[in-house]
């Protein structure tokens, strides 16, 4: 048995003698798409309602989006060959920019405070807690830098007075 | 017989004589009755499928996949396509699927099991021609051109979603040979299509700048996957065109 075959252009010339099957009810189809489609809108309208402006009430995603900066950068800190830490103030190079336009002295002002002002806190732990006395200086305040000298206390000028 | 019988009869019989206005097959062309009307028929009767969207959790997937109704005809054809929503006009999570006989387009029929699907996506770009790339795939499949040797076009299908909408023929078999000749004729109505879309565009920029610009054909692919395969994503195609 031959295939019955039409090629497109055939198929098109065809299309004025539309018919269309005998039992099909074409327009309850279409109303039944329509209906479809219509209670589709209304939910989507109703969606957009509750969720205005694209939010979702989701979560923040972690891996679409660069993340927030909640922890500013701890200050540098640098401790000396005593054992004392200062806090570094300009910390990275540069001052984050302001988008407040202020006058130029009191910026001049402010960055001289800064400049000025350190922080002295309190020696590392690994120092406290070692057998090395924590601060050296207290080392040397404690040591008695002057011995008595009997010979230099009997050739004392107190004693001529 | 009875004589009341017997004038029963003669009036049935004075009800049957020929009336010379009444319509005969013989004499249709003249009235153009399109009841007596020569139709061209297909190669075999296919029936239009329609996957509603599920508005209703009561709903399961056989109470949404329903048969429209069945075509014989070219003229049936034409007579459903234009009297239906067309295919860009469907709400999202519809189907259309064009079956032959009385195959089911799912996966389960006996006549899909051996098979798979070749299928494209169309690109957001091009949605405007979904309605074209729809009818030139139909026409193909129920004109028989699709498949030259032997009939392993069991349907093809239309989904429209909000993200994708896909253009899929299924095929009755798996067979390499077959599967690539029917590929690359659904590549070649695509192709033709598509670049005849970016051809006219070209032409548009080059009234605009007055420059030639290449005409590069559009790069496109097609997937054939099994049935078999479909629950697992994992596996990759069968086959890429």
């Amino acid at each position: 048995m031959s295939i019955i075959r039409y090629t497109e252009e055939e198929l098109l010339t065809l299309k004025p003698s539309a018919v269309i099957p005998t039992g099909f009810d074409h327009q309850e189809f279409s109303r039944l798409v329509a209906k479809v489609t219509e209670i589709l809108a209304l939910r989507a309208e109703e969606y957009e309602r509750q969720h205005p402006n694209g939010s979702f009430n989701r979560r923040r995603s972690s891996h679409h989006h660069v993340r927030p900066k909640i922890h500013k950068n701890k200050p540098k800190i640098l401790t000396d060959s005593d054992g004392w830490s200062t806090l570094e103030n300009n910390v990275g190079g540069e001052r984050r920019k302001s988008s407040i336009v202020a006058d130029d002295v009191v910026k001049s002002k402010v960055r001289e405070n800064i400049v000025n002002e350190t922080v002295k806190i309190k020696p590392n732990n690994k120092n406290i807690g070692s057998s090395r006395p924590a601060d050296t200086r207290d080392i040397i305040a404690d040591k008695q830098t002057i011995t008595f000298n009997a010979f230099s206390a009997l050739e004392s000028d107190d004693e001529e007075d | 017989m009875s004589a009341t019988s017997v004038e029963q009869v003669t009036k049935k019989t004075e009800d049957l004589s020929i009336d010379g206005n009444k319509k005969t097959v013989l004499n249709a062309a003249s009235t153009a009755d399109k009841e007596f009307e020569l139709k061209h028929p297909l190669n075999t009767q296919w029936t239009l499928w329609y996957t509603k969207p599920k508005v209703d959790n009561t709903e399961d997937w056989s109470s949404l996949l329903r048969p429209v109704t069945k075509l014989s005809t070219v003229e049936e054809f034409w007579g459903v396509y234009q009297s239906i929503p067309k295919a860009s006009e469907l709400p999202l999570k519809s189907d259309y699927h064009l079956f032959r006989n009385d195959i089911r387009p799912e996966w389960e029929d006996d006549k899909n099991a051996k098979g798979g699907k070749w299928t494209f996506q169309i690109n957001d770009s091009d949605r405007a021609l979904l309605d074209e790339l729809w009818l030139k795939v139909v026409l193909s499949a129920i004109g028989e051109t699709l498949d030259e040797n032997d009939v392993a076009i069991n349907g093809v299908v239309f989904n429209m979603r909000k993200k994708v909408v896909k253009l899929a023929i299924w095929t009755n078999t798996c067979d390499k040979e077959v599967l690539t000749k029917i590929g690359l004729k659904f590549r070649a109505i695509i192709g033709a299509i598509l670049n005849n879309k970016k051809s006219i565009e070209s032409q548009t920029e080059e009234e605009k700048q007055g420059e030639k610009p290449e005409h590069q054909p559009i790069e496109f692919k097609l997937e054939f996957i099994k049935h078999a395969d479909s629950e697992n994503r994992k596996i990759p195609p069968f086959m890429i065109l």
